[in-house]
């Protein structure tokens, strides 16, 4: 029983890692830049939401209206002014410059939010529904289903919409995608724009659950890049399944083991992966430039 | 290196720079005040550890973001083997150095084979679990609190009283990490990495083990590292997990690098002496009251100097520095400048044999090769002897590149096997150990190292069977004499022309004195005099004692060059023979032009 209860808070939290994820495996395999920054549009956004709530007391479901878009606009900003000059730059100078905005953006928190943790409290994040044994948290299982759904809808968009069949054209091809009269730059941007969005509603779904302080994004993201890669660079299912994976481990090791290590535990499974199937378990977009083909 | 270095004593390209770090050991040795000695060690300090990043992340172009992890693994087992067991530093140092090397190896042998961002994920992610090892093995490391190294003043405890002497040390760590970085920059290894960071396969297709290049740089980067965050901490006397193993760390270090000049040796030094002093003074003006601002600052510089400078301030000066050395004076035996050493062509036909009989220098049998469902070779087989041209021809989408990949090792057959020299090679892993056989090979789609000079493109040919700069040199510059391209020698090579990216695919692969060698399409896009002198060179190529496979559009010298022509199409050969039996074949006009045509 104990059993179970640790498998469903982990799969639970791999909800927020997958959503989280999501958005970061989705700009990798279209626009080719790993956003080191990433982790930095869930603080923003996780600051919104708090501030949407204590400011304005707005609840942070409520507030994902705001959120959501706002963050939308957050990532066509950063394609725009920071990857567009460099887009043909070699890949480290597009590591430099997402590492550097990175470093701003947390620093930049620092300064007019300072170091503290700071939470909302919300009646109904500590809801929990029991089943027989099984405690099942409100909140956390939003988070699980918003995952789930929110990996569904990007899948109909990309396979269903003229927008997405463009964006998948361009992820197989750059060349041939813009021979067919594609215009890469746009695509690229608005790419950028939806995965920043859903990290945007990963920051409004979980600030009801975790603190917000500014290096609050350097921890979910280093989890993050442990999940593409396992799910496979570019993958979304990949990144659905991997999130999960990773939630499970995570809860399971933090009780069988020591929640102090269970990021030691993690990062194994990462090495593992890199050093026998580094293209992930759904495989990757783009493998053979990467030399794994 | 040292013996030509005091030959060259009176050229002011050598006193000039050497006069500089003179007044910089000065200025360490002699300075009284404290904060000036201070601002000076992490100076000199930073401009080493950050010399060290750049031998990973500047010269292989593998961008390390947790370089934090060798630091703070060098600091700390150093630091607890003092504390906890009483091991002066002088020895624990070898420690650090040694910890780092295995650290090197755990994530560099699973991340380095690899291309894309993979490396640097891995970096960050090691720096991050080591922080969190660091605060939960409290019993060694204090934890959170922190771990206080005692104040025992004594030279083989790396702890003085003076900071003076540290000030030296830290000078002499960044002369130590200058003068490998220099040595790295002219031997085999330092060409490998500043190729393989422009073409990886390229650079594998010379010869060129690139995973181990990769790996022996990170080696070499992270015990120096080490060795840096030793003497950081025995003058710190305190480390604690969230500042030793920080990102910022990792961060600061690449940072220095990229201000000064990716991939120089100086360019760590002069990043350093910036942005340590700017980040001295932004913390004392404005960082006492609000924390983090400094960083923004440096993430800002970052940020710009990505899309605005990437070459570094270095590349801003260099012209200038050039100008300035130009009007000083030479002394001694550096008076006059030495005269341009000749090229005396003596590329010695190492097999000048044609046998058409016997042994076959590489043979393919029944290859087939599948992509997914979709078969692009099917049960190609051919032979070619010593001294032979070979020819191969094909309608578009024939598989002729594919057939080069396969010989070449970089597809394996799905069926089928190729010997060469009497080998199998259809096993091998590894495009490199193909070139060491002695098989040569072009790209259709040309692949030069663009930031390297011509010369230095075809010395890493040369280095696949030279470990010395200076023969390696030699071999390069006969086959550029011999190409054609000696007046292009110091250009960057990527802006010569297509013709003459052509001739820099054939040096390259020529320097590594190939039995065999495969010319893909290097025809293509020539006008007709180019073509007339590249037949005149393969031809060349060949009286010196290269077998050659020639893959051409170009009809006219197809015909000419080769002794027999085998004609592919969708991936099935068609026929072998002399070029004037094939072109009058039936069957390859039909291949070419469908069916209905006939010859008048």
């Amino acid at each position: 029983m104990v059993f179970l209860q640790v498998l469903i808070n982990g799969l639970f939290l791999g909800g927020v890692y997958a959503l989280i994820s999501l958005g970061l495996t989705l700009i990798f395999g279209v626009v080719r830049v790993i956003n080191f920054a990433h982790g930095e549009i869930l603080m923003i956004s996780m600051y919104a939401s708090f501030f949407c709530f204590s400011v304005l007391g707005l609840n942070p479901y409520l507030s994902l209206i705001i959120v959501i878009p706002g963050m939308f606009l957050v990532g066509i900003l950063i394609d725009q002014v920071i990857i567009r000059p460099i887009r043909n730059a070699p890949s480290y100078m597009q590591i430099f410059a997402t590492v550097g905005l990175s470093v701003v953006l947390i620093n930049l928190a620092l300064v007019f939010f300072s170091g503290d943790y700071r939470s909302i409290n919300l009646a109904f994040a500590k809801q929990v529904v029991h089943m027989g044994d099984i405690g099942i948290s409100l909140s956390r299982f939003i988070v699980f289903i918003s995952a789930i759904v929110v990996a569904w809808l990007v899948w109909l968009f990309l396979d269903k919409t003229d927008m997405g069949k463009q964006i998948r054209a361009i992820a197989q091809d750059r060349d041939a995608a813009r021979l067919m009269g594609i215009n890469p730059n746009k695509i690229y941007m608005i790419t950028f724009g939806i995965g920043s969005a859903m990290v945007g509603l990963a920051g409004g779904l979980i600030m009801p659950l975790y603190y917000v302080f500014p290096s609050v994004g350097a921890y979910f993201v280093l989890t993050a890049f442990v999940v593409v890669v396992l799910g496979g660079l570019g993958n979304m299912v990949g990144a659905l399944l991997g999130g999960l994976i990773i939630g499970v481990i995570d809860s399971l090791s933090g009780f069988y083991l020591d929640p102090a290590l269970k990021e030691m535990v993690y990062f194994v499974v990462f090495l593992g992966v890199l050093l026998f199937r580094p293209s992930g378990l759904m495989g990757m977009i783009g493998a053979e430039e990467m030399g794994l083909k | 290196m040292l013996g030509s270095y005091f030959k060259n004593m009176g050229a002011p390209g050598v006193y000039f720079p050497s006069l500089i770090l003179l007044a910089f050991l000065a200025v360490a040795a002699l300075v009284p005040n404290e904060f000036y000695l201070n601002l000076f060690f992490m100076i000199f300090m930073f401009a080493g550890l950050s010399g060290a990043w750049n031998i990973i992340g500047g010269y292989a172009g593998q961008i390390s973001l947790g370089h934090a992890a060798f630091y703070g693994v060098g600091a700390y087992t150093s630091a607890v083997l003092f504390a906890k067991l009483g091991l002066p530093p002088v020895l624990g140092i070898f420690a650090s150095m040694g910890v780092a090397v295995v650290l090197a190896f755990i994530i560099g042998y699973p991340c380095l084979r690899l291309k894309g961002p993979f490396f640097t994920l891995a970096t960050l992610a090691v720096a991050e679990v080591l922080q969190l090892l660091a605060v939960y093995f409290r019993g060694l490391t204090e934890g959170s609190e922190g771990l206080s190294i005692p104040y025992e003043p004594a030279w083989y405890n790396l702890i003085f009283e003076s900071k003076n002497v540290y000030a030296v040390l830290a000078f002499g760590y960044m002369l130590l990490v200058l003068v490998i970085t220099l040595v790295l920059e002219r031997s085999k290894l330092g060409y490998q990495l500043t190729a393989l960071r422009d073409e990886d396969q390229a650079a594998e297709s010379l010869g060129v083990n690139t995973s181990r290049a990769k790996i022996a740089a990170f080696v070499l980067s992270g015990a120096l590292t080490a060795l840096g965050a030793v003497i950081v901490s025995q003058y710190v006397l305190f480390l604690e997990p969230h500042s030793d193993f920080s990102v910022n760390v990792s961060v600061e270090l690449a940072l220095m690098s990229m201000v000064g000049g990716l991939g120089t040796a100086v360019g760590p030094l002069i990043g350093a002496a910036i942005l340590i002093p700017l980040g001295e003074f932004l913390r004392a003006w404005v960082g006492g009251g609000i924390q983090g601002l400094h960083y923004v600052i440096y993430g800002c510089i970052l940020i710009l100097v990505v899309m605005f400078m990437p070459h570094g301030i270095k590349a801003l000066v260099e012209n200038k520095y050039k100008a300035l050395v130009d009007i000083l004076p030479r002394f001694g035996a550096a008076a006059c400048p030495q005269p341009e050493e000749e090229v005396h062509l003596h590329f010695e036909s190492h097999e000048a044999v044609t046998a058409k009989e016997g042994r076959p220098l590489i043979a393919a049998h029944e290859v087939s090769k599948d992509f997914g469902g979709l078969r692009v070779l099917s049960g190609i087989s051919f032979s070619v002897h010593p001294g032979e041209i070979l020819g191969i021809i094909g309608p578009n989408g024939a598989g002729k590149t594919t057939l080069f990949n396969v010989i070449s090792g970089v597809y394996r057959p799905t069926k089928g096997r190729v010997e060469f020299d009497g080998q199998d090679i259809t096993g091998i892993k590894r495009i490199h150990q193909v070139c060491h056989l002695g098989m040569g090979r072009t790209y259709q789609i040309v692949k030069p190292f663009g930031n390297m000079s011509v010369l230095d493109n075809v010395m890493v040919g040369a280095f696949c069977n030279q470990a010395g700069s200076a023969t390696a040199r030699e071999i390069a510059l006969e086959v550029l004499a011999l190409v054609g391209l000696l007046d292009k020698k110091d250009q960057e090579a990527k802006s010569l022309t297509l013709a003459n990216m052509k001739r820099l695919e054939m040096a390259r692969a020529l320097a590594t004195k190939p039995k065999l060698l495969l010319l893909d399409e290097v025809m293509a896009g020539l006008n007709p005099n180019e073509i007339d002198e590249a037949i005149k060179l393969i031809r060349d190529i060949r009286d010196y004692g290269s077998t050659v496979i020639v893959v051409e559009h170009v009809m006219r010298a197809i015909m000419s060059l080769s002794e027999r022509i085998m004609v592919i199409a969708q991936g099935e050969k068609v026929t072998e023979g002399l070029p004037r039996e094939v072109i009058a074949d039936q069957r390859v006009i039909k291949a070419y032009l469908g069916d209905g045509f006939e010859l008048a």
